[in-house]
């Protein structure tokens, strides 16, 4: 066994060129050197800037229970820019080692203090995951290896990384205090708004059932709303009526019915025009539903 | 016992049963879209007579300028129509309602034309588009001069069949311009063509009124020397003094019901308010305060008047009852209130106030509430008036030293100017329909 193995090294080394060996450990300490390099301050990194990215949950559908969560549900309605959450921010930790620049980095930004949503979340993520980008470093000069002798190169080298160091520490302090005010600032504007949770799942804002979907009846509201057209100077004093609407699972208006008029004819006539539009909901319902729609013109006429 | 439970069984079954149906009540408190969707077609010839393309155009231009500025709509791109545009059926039958409501228009204005010997015959339908249904539909004959007239007469019906009152565009506007060199009275139609001169006093004429109930206008000349109140049949041309009283005969307003006329006469020495009837006699002295009281202008309902007065030092705008006499302060902002206008749909009254030294016209409600902006920005904006239906109010902005009559909606939008340039236009009033 022993002799055998020793029989098949030196029939190697009888196929090895003479400095193999040599040849080997260099090759191996040059692989060596490879991620050294990389590590090594004189190359500055540049990421990879990612482009932010955008979970969208398309499970909108119109339920009759909807869980709590964002009510972004309806069809139309699909735009993952009108989500508050996901800012690309920069990631002030850990900072990556800054390129040789001597200048004083004015592109980087700084957070901003009005983060919509706070670092630590401990909600589930389950919608929009926050875009993990690093702001792009400012591209940097190469070293340029025509000027300074070694020694001025190290010394200069010794400096720059004390200054940088002490920027660092700066930087992580403020870092600090910002996101400390941040987060502050996120708590507030999360009581503003709507939404309990920016990263709700598809839901509606105090659902209390347990589906995924958002209401029909706010689908319904939205989607018929939409289909209305009514200029304020059609208006003449504080039109208002009732409407009893009745929708098959399909989303198919099998007939309604004027429970009240307003007497004002261009009103009426304009609920006409709306619910004929509405004949065909663009979703199916979760069951046949009857809707009894109050139209008035209180938002529009207050703002006139 | 047993009789009662069957009889519960069979109500939780009814209410079971009746539950299945889910009924959710829901409030629409605002239109989706605040505009009406319109496409507008171009007139098509019909028959014989041969095309008159520029007859067609002139048409549609007009038409579209007084839609536009009701401010009901919003045009559908003519770029988009499909072939229906082109075909000239106006039938419910002929018209692809389809194909308009893909292009997303809610109504529809379609219309033929023929000319034959100088007689121009128009046809026009206003079709809503969802329902398929005729709202309106016109045909129109005149002189091929009258195709402006058409326009404006078929938009009125526009928007009497989309908002149930008739539009102000088939009338007239009259205002005071020193074109000639000396100030006299024009008459123009509402997007500001066809002016024509209507006196030739070689004087001051001014402050123009148009009767409610006859085709004629009052206003105030020195023709004769003095400032009196002068009446002129617009048709016949006929003319003569209402009010020659010594001294002031200005600022002269025809009730509602057009029997009597508010003006100040100064008399007495004093300018004040009176009525007097349409044969020039004193019917009623309104006002009796050593202030001066000018500009009287009659609520919808002929019951009160409002007017300027500086009897609490700065000129303010007053209201006073034409029975009782009474008088109540409106305006307590500002230091300058004047020219008021009263709505004659409802209780809104516009008034030119004095800010910097720059007149923007006001609104305010006659119990003194919600008063409103509605004019900004530089040269002042003096002497409004409403339209007959209250949707537009006209007014004179002197712009770079030239005074000019604009037009804007009730709300302060939309304005415009519709005189021509080449004179200083001043005092317009806006005619009833005839």
């Amino acid at each position: 066994m022993e002799s055998s193995r020793k029989q098949r090294w030196r029939q190697l080394q009888s196929v090895f060129e003479p400095g193999f060996k040599q040849m080997l450990l260099i090759s191996l300490l040059l692989h060596l050197l490879v991620p050294v390099l990389y590590y090594a301050p004189f190359f500055p990194q540049r990421d990879i800037r990612k482009p932010p990215v955008y979970r969208v949950n398309l499970v909108n559908k119109p339920v009759k229970n909807p869980q709590a969560g964002r009510p972004e549900a309806v069809a139309e309605k699909k735009k993952p820019e009108a989500k508050p959450a996901p800012k690309p921010e920069p990631k002030p930790l850990p900072p990556s080692p800054k390129p040789v620049a001597p200048k004083p980095e004015p592109v980087k930004p700084k957070p901003v203090p009005v983060k919509p949503k706070p670092e630590p979340q401990p909600e589930p993520k389950a919608v929009a995951k926050k875009p993990e980008v690093k702001p792009a470093p400012v591209p940097a000069p190469e070293p340029v290896k025509t000027g300074p002798t070694k020694a001025q190169e190290s010394a200069l080298e010794k400096r720059l990384r004390e200054i940088r160091e002490a920027q660092e520490k700066k930087a992580q302090e403020t870092a600090r205090k910002d996101r400390l005010a941040a987060l502050k600032a996120a708590a507030v504007a999360e009581s503003a708004k709507k939404s309990p949770i920016a990263d709700a799942p598809v839901g509606m804002i105090g659902g209390k059932g347990d589906e995924e979907g958002v209401s029909a009846v706010a689908f319904v509201q939205e989607f018929i709303q939409q289909q209305w057209s009514f200029s304020k100077y059609q208006a003449a004093g504080n039109p208002q009526a009732e409407v009893k609407l009745f929708y098959s699972t399909d989303g198919e208006l099998l007939h309604y019915k004027f429970l009240k008029k307003s007497g004002n004819e261009a009103f009426d006539d304009s609920l006409i025009r709306a619910i004929t539009k509405s004949r065909q909901l663009p979703q199916a319902l979760p069951e046949a539903m009857e809707f009894h729609i109050f139209f008035n013109l209180k938002d529009m006429l207050d703002r006139r | 016992m047993k009789s009662l439970k069957v009889c519960f069984l069979i109500s939780v079954l009814i209410l079971s049963l009746s539950v299945t149906v889910f009924a959710a009540r829901i409030e629409i408190s605002s239109p989706g879209e605040q505009t009406i969707p319109l496409a507008l077609t171009r007139l098509l010839p019909i028959g014989v007579g041969g095309a008159q393309p520029a007859l067609a155009r002139e048409f549609q231009e007009v038409l579209e300028n007084d839609l536009e500025m009701s401010g009901l709509f919003e045009f559908v791109d003519p770029a988009a129509f499909l072939g229906d545009a082109e075909r000239l059926g106006l039938s419910r039958t002929d018209i692809d309602f389809n194909q308009w409501r893909m292009l997303g228009s809610e109504a529809l204005i379609k219309g033929g034309y023929s000319v034959s010997s100088g007689k121009v015959t128009i046809e026009l339908r206003l079709y809503d588009v969802i329902t398929q249904r005729l709202l309106t539909g016109r045909r129109y004959l005149g002189n091929s001069t009258d195709v402006r007239k058409i326009a404006h007469t078929f938009a009125d019906q526009v928007l009497k069949s989309l908002t149930g009152e008739e539009g102000p565009f088939s009338t007239k506007i009259a205002y005071i311009s020193n074109r000639t060199g000396h100030k006299e009275l024009y008459l123009m139609d509402v997007d500001g063509y066809q002016p024509i001169r209507m006196t030739d006093h070689r004087s001051i004429v001014l402050n123009p009124d148009f009767s409610p109930t006859r085709k004629e206008v009052i206003f105030t000349s020195y023709k004769n020397g003095n400032p009196d109140l002068f009446r002129k049949e617009i048709y016949t041309g006929r003319e003569s003094r209402v009010s020659l009283k010594p001294g002031l005969n200005i600022g002269g307003r025809y009730s509602p019901d057009g029997r009597e006329i508010a003006l100040t006469l100064s008399k007495d020495k004093n300018s004040e308010l009176y009525l007097i009837g349409t044969d020039g006699t004193v019917h009623r002295r309104l006002t009796n305060h050593y202030g001066i009281d000018v500009d009287p202008t009659w609520s919808p309902n002929g019951q009160k008047i409002a007017f300027v007065s500086d009897r609490r030092g700065n000129p303010n705008i007053f209201i006073v009852n034409v029975h009782s006499l009474e008088v109540s302060r409106l305006t307590f902002e500002g230091k300058y209130n004047a020219t008021p206008a009263w709505n004659p749909k409802d209780d809104r009254i516009a008034f030119a106030r004095m800010d910097n030294g720059v007149f923007n016209v006001f609104t305010i409600r006659e119990d003194g509430s919600d008063e409103r902006q509605l004019t900004f920005g530089a040269g002042s904006k003096e002497h409004p008036r409403w339209s007959p239906d209250g949707r537009f109010l006209i007014y004179s902005h002197d712009l770079a030293g030239e005074k000019s009559i604009w037009i804007m909606r009730a709300d302060g939008t939309g304005a415009r100017r519709i005189s021509a340039p080449g004179g200083n236009d001043i005092h317009p009033a806006w005619s009833v329909r005839w």
